[in-house]
Protein backbone atom coordinates (compact mmCIF):
# COMPACT_ATOMS: atom_id res chain seq x y z
CA UNK A 1 0.00 0.00 0.00
CA UNK A 2 3.05 2.03 1.13
CA UNK A 3 4.51 1.31 -2.29
CA UNK A 4 1.43 1.95 -4.31
CA UNK A 5 0.88 5.78 -2.02
CA UNK A 6 4.60 6.27 -2.66
CA UNK A 7 4.28 5.55 -6.65
CA UNK A 8 1.39 7.45 -7.00
CA UNK A 9 2.82 10.72 -5.15
CA UNK A 10 5.85 10.77 -7.30
CA UNK A 11 3.47 10.29 -10.51
CA UNK A 12 2.02 13.07 -9.54
CA UNK A 13 4.97 15.03 -9.03
CA UNK A 14 6.63 14.27 -12.06
CA UNK A 15 3.32 15.73 -13.83
CA UNK A 16 3.14 18.95 -11.57
CA UNK A 17 7.02 19.43 -12.48
CA UNK A 18 6.02 18.94 -16.10
CA UNK A 19 2.93 20.94 -16.21
CA UNK A 20 4.67 23.62 -14.10
CA UNK A 21 7.64 23.64 -16.84
CA UNK A 22 5.37 23.84 -19.44
CA UNK A 23 3.46 27.00 -18.11
CA UNK A 24 7.06 28.50 -17.66
CA UNK A 25 8.25 27.76 -21.13
CA UNK A 26 5.02 29.46 -22.86
CA UNK A 27 5.44 32.59 -20.84
CA UNK A 28 9.27 32.62 -21.80
CA UNK A 29 7.90 32.66 -25.58
CA UNK A 30 5.73 35.77 -24.92
CA UNK A 31 8.30 38.44 -25.18
CA UNK A 32 9.98 37.05 -27.99
CA UNK A 33 6.59 37.10 -30.62
CA UNK A 34 6.66 40.48 -31.21
CA UNK A 35 10.40 40.30 -32.19
CA UNK A 36 9.46 37.52 -34.40
CA UNK A 37 7.24 39.69 -36.73
CA UNK A 38 10.78 41.28 -37.87
CA UNK A 39 12.04 37.88 -39.09
CA UNK A 40 8.88 36.89 -41.54
CA UNK A 41 11.70 34.60 -43.74
CA UNK A 42 12.34 32.39 -40.48
CA UNK A 43 8.29 32.16 -40.15
CA UNK A 44 7.51 31.57 -43.67
CA UNK A 45 10.00 28.79 -44.23
CA UNK A 46 8.49 26.76 -40.98
CA UNK A 47 5.22 27.51 -42.67
CA UNK A 48 6.59 25.84 -45.82
CA UNK A 49 7.61 22.86 -43.73
CA UNK A 50 4.74 22.26 -41.35
CA UNK A 51 1.89 23.73 -43.12
CA UNK A 52 2.20 23.18 -46.90
CA UNK A 53 3.78 20.00 -46.77
CA UNK A 54 1.06 18.88 -44.48
CA UNK A 55 -1.57 19.68 -47.22
CA UNK A 56 -1.69 16.69 -49.61
CA UNK A 57 -2.78 14.89 -45.96
CA UNK A 58 -4.94 17.56 -45.53
CA UNK A 59 -6.61 17.63 -48.65
CA UNK A 60 -7.15 13.74 -49.06
CA UNK A 61 -8.66 13.74 -45.21
CA UNK A 62 -10.54 16.79 -45.84
CA UNK A 63 -11.95 14.64 -48.95
CA UNK A 64 -12.99 11.14 -47.71
CA UNK A 65 -14.20 12.71 -44.79
CA UNK A 66 -17.05 15.03 -46.65
CA UNK A 67 -17.53 11.85 -48.47
CA UNK A 68 -18.00 9.47 -45.56
CA UNK A 69 -19.89 11.90 -44.06
CA UNK A 70 -22.48 12.27 -46.89
CA UNK A 71 -22.82 8.69 -47.35
CA UNK A 72 -23.77 8.00 -43.51
CA UNK A 73 -25.83 11.27 -43.45
CA UNK A 74 -28.05 10.42 -46.56
CA UNK A 75 -29.87 8.03 -45.39
CA UNK A 76 -31.10 9.52 -42.15
CA UNK A 77 -31.86 12.45 -43.93
CA UNK A 78 -33.51 10.42 -46.42
CA UNK A 79 -35.90 9.16 -43.20
CA UNK A 80 -37.19 12.57 -42.68
CA UNK A 81 -37.62 13.35 -46.59
CA UNK A 82 -34.85 16.10 -45.77
CA UNK A 83 -32.01 14.97 -48.13
CA UNK A 84 -31.41 18.21 -49.82
CA UNK A 85 -29.91 19.17 -46.80
CA UNK A 86 -27.11 17.32 -47.34
CA UNK A 87 -25.37 19.82 -48.12
CA UNK A 88 -25.75 22.21 -45.25
CA UNK A 89 -25.63 19.35 -42.62
CA UNK A 90 -22.29 18.58 -43.76
CA UNK A 91 -20.44 21.50 -44.21
CA UNK A 92 -21.94 23.24 -40.61
CA UNK A 93 -20.11 19.32 -39.19
CA UNK A 94 -16.90 20.40 -41.33
CA UNK A 95 -16.97 23.84 -41.15
CA UNK A 96 -17.56 23.95 -36.84
CA UNK A 97 -16.32 20.24 -36.05
CA UNK A 98 -14.67 17.74 -37.85
CA UNK A 99 -12.24 20.90 -39.72
CA UNK A 100 -10.45 21.98 -36.70
CA UNK A 101 -10.73 19.02 -35.30
CA UNK A 102 -9.33 16.83 -37.63
CA UNK A 103 -7.16 19.15 -39.56
CA UNK A 104 -6.04 19.67 -35.78
CA UNK A 105 -4.91 16.00 -34.93
CA UNK A 106 -3.76 15.83 -38.47
CA UNK A 107 -1.18 18.59 -37.82
CA UNK A 108 -0.16 16.92 -34.44
CA UNK A 109 0.48 13.51 -36.54
CA UNK A 110 2.36 14.90 -38.99
CA UNK A 111 3.50 18.31 -38.17
CA UNK A 112 3.61 18.17 -34.32
CA UNK A 113 5.89 15.25 -34.35
CA UNK A 114 8.15 16.49 -36.57
CA UNK A 115 9.00 19.41 -34.61
CA UNK A 116 9.51 17.79 -31.76
CA UNK A 117 11.58 15.30 -33.04
CA UNK A 118 13.90 17.92 -35.41
CA UNK A 119 14.50 20.22 -32.14
CA UNK A 120 14.92 17.29 -30.19
CA UNK A 121 17.24 16.22 -32.15
CA UNK A 122 18.71 19.58 -32.68
CA UNK A 123 19.34 19.42 -28.83
CA UNK A 124 20.78 15.89 -28.68
CA UNK A 125 23.34 16.73 -31.59
CA UNK A 126 24.36 19.87 -29.36
CA UNK A 127 23.09 22.30 -32.41
CA UNK A 128 21.59 23.68 -29.93
CA UNK A 129 24.53 24.35 -27.80
CA UNK A 130 26.06 25.53 -30.81
CA UNK A 131 23.58 28.12 -31.17
CA UNK A 132 23.92 29.00 -27.60
CA UNK A 133 28.30 29.42 -27.67
CA UNK A 134 27.92 31.45 -31.03
CA UNK A 135 25.61 33.73 -29.07
CA UNK A 136 22.38 33.33 -30.54
CA UNK A 137 19.37 32.41 -28.56
CA UNK A 138 17.87 29.00 -29.64
CA UNK A 139 14.31 30.29 -28.62
CA UNK A 140 13.99 32.72 -30.79
CA UNK A 141 15.87 31.46 -33.73
CA UNK A 142 14.50 27.46 -33.60
CA UNK A 143 11.41 27.78 -30.89
CA UNK A 144 9.66 30.68 -31.51
CA UNK A 145 9.19 30.74 -35.74
CA UNK A 146 8.40 26.71 -35.53
CA UNK A 147 5.65 27.90 -33.12
CA UNK A 148 4.08 30.83 -34.86
CA UNK A 149 4.56 28.68 -38.64
CA UNK A 150 2.13 26.48 -36.44
CA UNK A 151 -0.09 29.25 -35.24
CA UNK A 152 -0.65 30.43 -38.15
CA UNK A 153 -0.70 27.03 -40.54
CA UNK A 154 -3.24 24.96 -38.67
CA UNK A 155 -6.69 27.78 -39.53
CA UNK A 156 -5.66 27.72 -42.58
CA UNK A 157 -5.18 23.77 -43.10
CA UNK A 158 -8.81 23.71 -41.20
CA UNK A 159 -10.36 25.70 -43.79
CA UNK A 160 -8.87 23.64 -46.54
CA UNK A 161 -9.70 20.38 -45.04
CA UNK A 162 -13.30 21.89 -44.64
CA UNK A 163 -13.36 23.07 -48.22
CA UNK A 164 -12.32 19.56 -49.72
CA UNK A 165 -14.99 18.24 -47.24
CA UNK A 166 -17.87 20.00 -48.53
CA UNK A 167 -16.67 19.26 -52.38
CA UNK A 168 -16.28 15.15 -50.84
CA UNK A 169 -19.67 15.41 -50.14
CA UNK A 170 -20.78 17.38 -53.04
CA UNK A 171 -19.14 14.68 -55.53
CA UNK A 172 -21.21 11.74 -53.41
CA UNK A 173 -23.88 13.96 -52.83
CA UNK A 174 -25.20 14.92 -55.99
CA UNK A 175 -22.86 12.89 -58.48
CA UNK A 176 -23.33 9.30 -56.60
CA UNK A 177 -26.51 10.12 -54.58
CA UNK A 178 -28.43 12.10 -57.07
CA UNK A 179 -29.34 15.09 -54.54
CA UNK A 180 -30.49 18.40 -56.70
CA UNK A 181 -27.30 20.63 -57.18
CA UNK A 182 -28.82 23.32 -56.68
CA UNK A 183 -30.65 22.49 -53.39
CA UNK A 184 -27.41 21.17 -51.74
CA UNK A 185 -25.58 24.31 -52.79
CA UNK A 186 -28.41 26.96 -52.02
CA UNK A 187 -29.12 25.24 -48.65
CA UNK A 188 -25.57 25.90 -47.34
CA UNK A 189 -25.60 29.40 -48.54
CA UNK A 190 -28.85 29.46 -46.63
CA UNK A 191 -27.50 27.91 -43.05
CA UNK A 192 -23.89 28.11 -42.98
CA UNK A 193 -23.02 31.47 -41.01
CA UNK A 194 -19.93 33.54 -41.59
CA UNK A 195 -19.81 34.89 -38.12
CA UNK A 196 -21.79 31.66 -36.89
CA UNK A 197 -20.07 29.36 -37.74
CA UNK A 198 -16.75 29.74 -39.99
CA UNK A 199 -15.95 31.80 -37.39
CA UNK A 200 -16.02 29.85 -34.45
CA UNK A 201 -14.49 27.17 -36.48
CA UNK A 202 -11.83 29.04 -37.22
CA UNK A 203 -11.16 30.08 -33.78
CA UNK A 204 -11.07 26.33 -32.60
CA UNK A 205 -8.30 25.79 -35.07
CA UNK A 206 -6.76 29.01 -33.90
CA UNK A 207 -6.75 27.94 -30.39
CA UNK A 208 -5.78 24.10 -31.54
CA UNK A 209 -2.79 25.60 -33.26
CA UNK A 210 -1.76 27.31 -30.33
CA UNK A 211 -2.31 23.84 -28.17
CA UNK A 212 -0.18 21.66 -31.18
CA UNK A 213 2.70 23.98 -32.02
CA UNK A 214 3.34 24.94 -28.17
CA UNK A 215 3.35 21.00 -27.64
CA UNK A 216 6.01 20.11 -30.43
CA UNK A 217 8.51 22.74 -29.61
CA UNK A 218 7.95 22.17 -25.75
CA UNK A 219 8.34 18.54 -25.79
CA UNK A 220 11.58 18.95 -28.31
CA UNK A 221 13.13 21.93 -26.67
CA UNK A 222 13.25 19.51 -23.42
CA UNK A 223 13.28 16.47 -24.55
CA UNK A 224 16.62 14.34 -22.90
CA UNK A 225 19.55 14.25 -25.70
CA UNK A 226 19.06 10.48 -26.77
CA UNK A 227 17.40 8.32 -28.83
CA UNK A 228 15.02 7.17 -26.50
CA UNK A 229 14.27 10.64 -25.45
CA UNK A 230 13.27 11.97 -28.86
CA UNK A 231 11.05 9.43 -29.91
CA UNK A 232 9.74 9.35 -26.22
CA UNK A 233 8.86 13.58 -27.16
CA UNK A 234 7.64 12.57 -31.05
CA UNK A 235 4.78 10.32 -29.07
CA UNK A 236 4.10 12.42 -26.08
CA UNK A 237 3.47 15.27 -28.59
CA UNK A 238 0.88 13.16 -30.72
CA UNK A 239 -0.51 12.00 -27.36
CA UNK A 240 -0.80 14.63 -25.19
CA UNK A 241 -2.00 17.06 -28.22
CA UNK A 242 -4.60 14.91 -29.22
CA UNK A 243 -6.59 14.60 -25.80
CA UNK A 244 -5.94 18.25 -25.63
CA UNK A 245 -7.85 18.77 -28.57
CA UNK A 246 -10.65 16.52 -27.91
CA UNK A 247 -10.79 18.03 -24.55
CA UNK A 248 -10.21 21.57 -25.80
CA UNK A 249 -13.12 20.99 -28.48
CA UNK A 250 -15.38 19.56 -25.87
CA UNK A 251 -15.25 22.98 -23.47
CA UNK A 252 -15.05 25.48 -26.39
CA UNK A 253 -18.25 23.84 -28.67
CA UNK A 254 -20.09 23.96 -25.28
CA UNK A 255 -19.31 27.59 -24.63
CA UNK A 256 -19.68 28.61 -28.38
CA UNK A 257 -22.77 26.29 -29.15
CA UNK A 258 -25.68 28.78 -30.34
CA UNK A 259 -28.90 28.90 -28.12
CA UNK A 260 -32.19 27.23 -29.83
CA UNK B 1 47.85 41.79 -9.50
CA UNK B 2 44.65 41.05 -11.55
CA UNK B 3 45.84 43.44 -14.31
CA UNK B 4 49.18 41.49 -14.14
CA UNK B 5 47.62 38.40 -14.67
CA UNK B 6 45.13 39.00 -17.04
CA UNK B 7 47.36 40.79 -19.05
CA UNK B 8 49.44 37.40 -19.51
CA UNK B 9 46.18 35.15 -18.80
CA UNK B 10 43.21 35.23 -21.32
CA UNK B 11 41.34 32.51 -19.41
CA UNK B 12 42.23 32.10 -15.39
CA UNK B 13 39.96 29.67 -13.30
CA UNK B 14 40.59 30.34 -9.56
CA UNK B 15 39.97 28.01 -7.15
CA UNK B 16 36.59 26.29 -8.70
CA UNK B 17 34.49 23.75 -6.90
CA UNK B 18 32.09 21.96 -8.37
CA UNK B 19 29.02 19.74 -8.11
CA UNK B 20 26.74 17.47 -10.08
CA UNK B 21 24.43 15.41 -8.23
CA UNK B 22 25.88 15.68 -5.30
CA UNK B 23 29.10 13.86 -7.07
CA UNK B 24 32.08 16.21 -6.81
CA UNK B 25 33.31 17.33 -10.32
CA UNK B 26 36.15 20.07 -8.98
CA UNK B 27 37.51 20.58 -5.92
CA UNK B 28 39.63 23.88 -5.83
CA UNK B 29 40.58 23.91 -9.54
CA UNK B 30 43.10 26.66 -10.68
CA UNK B 31 44.36 26.88 -14.46
CA UNK B 32 45.67 29.23 -15.84
CA UNK B 33 45.28 29.97 -19.95
CA UNK B 34 48.14 32.34 -21.63
CA UNK B 35 47.18 34.49 -24.28
CA UNK B 36 48.56 33.36 -27.73
CA UNK B 37 49.36 29.59 -26.62
CA UNK B 38 48.15 26.63 -27.33
CA UNK B 39 46.71 24.83 -24.38
CA UNK B 40 45.74 21.13 -23.45
CA UNK B 41 43.48 20.57 -20.70
CA UNK B 42 43.84 16.60 -19.98
CA UNK B 43 42.70 13.90 -18.25
CA UNK B 44 40.96 10.16 -17.72
CA UNK B 45 37.60 10.17 -19.42
CA UNK B 46 35.07 11.39 -16.88
CA UNK B 47 37.34 13.80 -14.77
CA UNK B 48 35.34 17.19 -16.05
CA UNK B 49 37.04 18.36 -19.04
CA UNK B 50 34.02 19.37 -20.68
CA UNK B 51 32.78 20.58 -17.81
CA UNK B 52 35.99 22.86 -17.55
CA UNK B 53 34.51 23.75 -21.10
CA UNK B 54 31.28 24.81 -19.88
CA UNK B 55 32.37 27.06 -17.44
CA UNK B 56 34.52 28.70 -19.15
CA UNK B 57 31.91 29.56 -21.71
CA UNK B 58 29.61 30.35 -19.22
CA UNK B 59 26.97 27.41 -19.91
CA UNK B 60 27.77 26.12 -16.00
CA UNK B 61 27.83 28.43 -12.87
CA UNK B 62 30.93 27.20 -10.79
CA UNK B 63 29.36 26.35 -7.21
CA UNK B 64 32.47 28.43 -5.51
CA UNK B 65 35.70 30.33 -7.05
CA UNK B 66 35.27 32.22 -9.96
CA UNK B 67 36.23 31.63 -14.01
CA UNK B 68 37.98 35.15 -15.68
CA UNK B 69 38.07 35.85 -19.75
CA UNK B 70 40.07 38.58 -20.10
CA UNK B 71 40.00 40.02 -16.95
CA UNK B 72 36.20 39.60 -16.23
CA UNK B 73 34.22 37.21 -14.66
CA UNK B 74 32.02 35.52 -17.07
CA UNK B 75 29.44 33.75 -15.35
CA UNK B 76 27.56 35.10 -13.25
CA UNK B 77 25.98 38.11 -16.03
CA UNK B 78 23.03 39.02 -17.44
CA UNK B 79 22.16 37.31 -20.56
CA UNK B 80 23.73 40.13 -22.92
CA UNK B 81 26.39 40.67 -21.07
CA UNK B 82 27.22 36.64 -21.69
CA UNK B 83 26.52 36.90 -25.02
CA UNK B 84 28.98 39.58 -25.83
CA UNK B 85 31.68 37.62 -24.18
CA UNK B 86 30.88 34.29 -26.49
CA UNK B 87 31.12 36.43 -29.40
CA UNK B 88 34.60 36.97 -28.73
CA UNK B 89 34.96 32.94 -27.89
CA UNK B 90 34.38 30.38 -30.90
CA UNK B 91 34.01 26.52 -29.79
CA UNK B 92 34.70 24.09 -31.66
CA UNK B 93 32.39 20.75 -30.52
CA UNK B 94 33.22 16.97 -30.71
CA UNK B 95 31.03 16.14 -33.70
CA UNK B 96 31.13 19.72 -35.38
CA UNK B 97 27.31 20.82 -34.37
CA UNK B 98 26.46 22.07 -37.52
CA UNK B 99 23.33 23.17 -38.27
CA UNK B 100 21.72 20.43 -40.54
CA UNK B 101 19.09 22.25 -42.61
CA UNK B 102 22.30 24.71 -43.78
CA UNK B 103 24.53 23.97 -46.48
CA UNK B 104 28.22 23.95 -45.83
CA UNK B 105 28.38 28.10 -46.78
CA UNK B 106 25.22 28.74 -44.94
CA UNK B 107 26.12 27.20 -41.57
CA UNK B 108 29.86 29.28 -42.39
CA UNK B 109 27.76 32.56 -42.82
CA UNK B 110 25.41 31.70 -39.73
CA UNK B 111 26.97 33.98 -36.99
CA UNK B 112 27.34 36.86 -39.95
CA UNK B 113 24.14 36.75 -40.60
CA UNK B 114 22.76 36.40 -37.13
CA UNK B 115 25.05 39.20 -35.61
CA UNK B 116 25.84 41.68 -38.35
CA UNK B 117 24.31 43.73 -41.65
CA UNK B 118 27.20 43.09 -43.80
CA UNK B 119 26.25 43.43 -47.61
CA UNK B 120 25.67 39.49 -49.16
CA UNK B 121 29.20 40.25 -51.08
CA UNK B 122 31.17 40.35 -48.23
CA UNK B 123 29.75 38.00 -46.51
CA UNK B 124 30.80 35.95 -49.36
CA UNK B 125 34.22 36.67 -49.64
CA UNK B 126 34.37 36.33 -46.22
CA UNK B 127 32.77 32.63 -45.77
CA UNK B 128 35.15 31.98 -48.84
CA UNK B 129 37.94 33.03 -47.05
CA UNK B 130 37.33 31.18 -44.30
CA UNK B 131 36.78 28.38 -46.35
CA UNK B 132 39.80 28.15 -48.32
CA UNK B 133 41.82 28.05 -44.59
CA UNK B 134 40.38 25.15 -44.11
CA UNK B 135 40.74 23.39 -46.86
CA UNK B 136 37.29 23.06 -47.89
CA UNK B 137 35.90 26.01 -50.30
CA UNK B 138 35.15 23.66 -53.11
CA UNK B 139 32.82 22.37 -50.83
CA UNK B 140 30.87 25.43 -50.30
CA UNK B 141 27.44 23.74 -51.36
CA UNK B 142 27.30 20.62 -49.54
CA UNK B 143 25.34 19.49 -46.74
CA UNK B 144 26.76 18.81 -43.52
CA UNK B 145 25.04 14.47 -43.83
CA UNK B 146 27.24 14.31 -47.16
CA UNK B 147 30.88 15.49 -45.42
CA UNK B 148 32.92 12.95 -43.37
CA UNK B 149 34.03 13.37 -39.53
CA UNK B 150 37.27 15.27 -40.52
CA UNK B 151 35.63 17.45 -42.56
CA UNK B 152 32.78 18.13 -40.43
CA UNK B 153 34.91 19.32 -37.71
CA UNK B 154 37.00 21.71 -40.46
CA UNK B 155 33.72 23.23 -41.69
CA UNK B 156 32.70 23.95 -37.85
CA UNK B 157 36.25 25.22 -37.58
CA UNK B 158 36.05 28.13 -39.94
CA UNK B 159 32.71 28.66 -38.74
CA UNK B 160 33.91 29.54 -35.00
CA UNK B 161 36.67 31.12 -36.69
CA UNK B 162 34.08 33.54 -38.85
CA UNK B 163 33.43 36.06 -36.08
CA UNK B 164 37.13 36.71 -35.56
CA UNK B 165 37.36 34.95 -31.91
CA UNK B 166 40.12 36.34 -29.74
CA UNK B 167 39.51 32.38 -28.09
CA UNK B 168 38.85 29.13 -29.83
CA UNK B 169 38.27 26.15 -27.43
CA UNK B 170 38.14 22.45 -29.37
CA UNK B 171 36.37 19.90 -27.32
CA UNK B 172 37.87 16.63 -28.28
CA UNK B 173 38.59 17.22 -31.94
CA UNK B 174 40.60 14.52 -32.49
CA UNK B 175 37.79 11.70 -31.74
CA UNK B 176 36.83 8.66 -34.32
CA UNK B 177 39.37 10.85 -36.76
CA UNK B 178 41.57 8.73 -39.13
CA UNK B 179 45.60 9.33 -38.91
CA UNK B 180 45.00 11.76 -42.02
CA UNK B 181 42.30 13.99 -40.89
CA UNK B 182 44.02 14.02 -37.12
CA UNK B 183 46.80 15.58 -39.00
CA UNK B 184 44.85 18.08 -40.66
CA UNK B 185 43.13 19.26 -37.67
CA UNK B 186 46.54 19.44 -35.74
CA UNK B 187 47.99 21.61 -38.66
CA UNK B 188 44.81 23.45 -38.42
CA UNK B 189 44.92 24.16 -35.09
CA UNK B 190 48.75 25.29 -34.56
CA UNK B 191 47.97 27.59 -37.91
CA UNK B 192 45.01 29.01 -37.14
CA UNK B 193 46.68 30.20 -33.46
CA UNK B 194 49.73 31.47 -35.03
CA UNK B 195 48.61 33.38 -37.88
CA UNK B 196 45.84 34.96 -36.19
CA UNK B 197 47.45 35.55 -32.90
CA UNK B 198 44.34 34.02 -30.85
CA UNK B 199 44.34 31.54 -27.70
CA UNK B 200 43.92 28.02 -28.08
CA UNK B 201 42.44 25.98 -25.38
CA UNK B 202 42.28 21.88 -26.66
CA UNK B 203 39.99 20.28 -24.55
CA UNK B 204 41.51 16.26 -25.29
CA UNK B 205 42.92 12.64 -24.07
CA UNK B 206 45.06 11.96 -27.39
CA UNK B 207 48.71 12.26 -25.66
CA UNK B 208 50.15 12.17 -29.02
CA UNK B 209 48.58 14.86 -30.99
CA UNK B 210 49.32 16.98 -27.64
CA UNK B 211 52.92 16.53 -27.53
CA UNK B 212 52.61 17.99 -31.61
CA UNK B 213 50.87 20.77 -30.97
CA UNK B 214 50.03 22.17 -27.19
CA UNK B 215 52.93 24.71 -25.82
CA UNK B 216 51.44 23.93 -22.15
CA UNK B 217 49.37 21.21 -20.81
CA UNK B 218 47.27 20.43 -17.79
CA UNK B 219 46.45 17.04 -16.45
CA UNK B 220 43.15 16.98 -14.55
CA UNK B 221 42.23 14.00 -12.26
CA UNK B 222 39.94 13.50 -8.79
CA UNK B 223 38.64 17.43 -9.74
CA UNK B 224 42.04 18.80 -9.69
CA UNK B 225 45.24 19.61 -11.79
CA UNK B 226 47.54 17.18 -10.87
CA UNK B 227 50.63 18.35 -13.56
CA UNK B 228 51.09 21.11 -15.83
CA UNK B 229 53.82 22.29 -18.14
CA UNK B 230 54.99 21.45 -21.47
CA UNK B 231 53.96 18.14 -22.85
CA UNK B 232 57.56 17.07 -21.91
CA UNK B 233 57.32 18.57 -18.77
CA UNK B 234 54.81 16.37 -18.81
CA UNK B 235 56.59 12.74 -19.86
CA UNK B 236 59.52 13.70 -17.12
CA UNK B 237 56.56 13.81 -14.25
CA UNK B 238 56.90 11.12 -11.98
CA UNK B 239 53.74 10.71 -10.43
CA UNK B 240 51.29 7.56 -10.92
CA UNK B 241 48.83 9.39 -12.32
CA UNK B 242 50.47 11.43 -14.72
CA UNK B 243 52.81 8.19 -15.85
CA UNK B 244 49.59 5.81 -16.24
CA UNK B 245 48.24 8.85 -18.57
CA UNK B 246 50.85 9.20 -19.98
CA UNK B 247 51.80 5.66 -21.19
CA UNK B 248 48.63 4.85 -21.33
CA UNK B 249 48.84 1.55 -18.74
CA UNK B 250 45.18 -0.30 -17.85
CA UNK B 251 45.64 -0.03 -14.06
CA UNK B 252 47.04 2.63 -11.38
CA UNK B 253 45.86 5.71 -9.62
CA UNK B 254 42.61 5.67 -12.26
CA UNK B 255 41.79 1.38 -11.49
CA UNK B 256 40.82 -0.98 -14.10
CA UNK B 257 37.94 -2.17 -11.68
CA UNK B 258 35.00 -0.16 -11.04
CA UNK B 259 34.99 -0.01 -7.36
CA UNK B 260 32.73 -1.26 -5.36
CA UNK B 261 32.04 -4.02 -2.38
CA UNK B 262 34.86 -7.62 -2.36
CA UNK B 263 34.29 -10.21 -4.90
CA UNK B 264 34.24 -12.77 -2.59
CA UNK B 265 31.97 -10.99 -0.38
CA UNK B 266 29.78 -10.13 -3.23
CA UNK B 267 29.84 -13.12 -4.34
CA UNK B 268 28.24 -14.76 -0.73
CA UNK B 269 25.79 -11.83 -0.92
CA UNK B 270 23.83 -12.85 -3.75
CA UNK B 271 24.20 -16.87 -3.28
CA UNK B 272 22.74 -15.16 0.29
CA UNK B 273 20.45 -13.85 -1.54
Amino acid sequence: MNAALRDFWLSFSQFAATFGGFQMFSFRLLPYLPKAILRPRLISEQIYSLGALSLVLIMFGGLFVGMVLALQSYNTLAEFGSTESLGAFTSEALVRELGPVVAALLFAGRAGSAVASEVGLMRATDQISALELMAVDPIQRVVVPRFVAGVISVPLLAAIFSAMGVLGAYLVGVHVLGVDVGAFWSQINERVDMHADVGIGLFKSFIFGISASLMGVFEGYNAPPNAAGVSRAATRTVVITSVWILLLDFILTGLTLPKV
Amino acid sequence: MLADNSAANLVEVQDVHYSRNERAVFNGLSLDVPRGKVTAVMGPSGTGKTTLLNLITGQLLPDEGVVLFDGRVVCPCSRRRLYQTRRQMGVLFQHGALLTNLNVFENVAFPLREHTKLPEQLIRQIVLMKLHSVGLRAAWQHMPAQLSGGMVRRVALARALVMDPTLIIYDEPFVGLDPISKGVIVRLIRQTNDALGITSIVVTHDVAETEILADLSYLLSGGKVVAHGTPQDLHKDKSEIVQQFVRGLADGPVPFHYPGADYSAQLRAMAGA
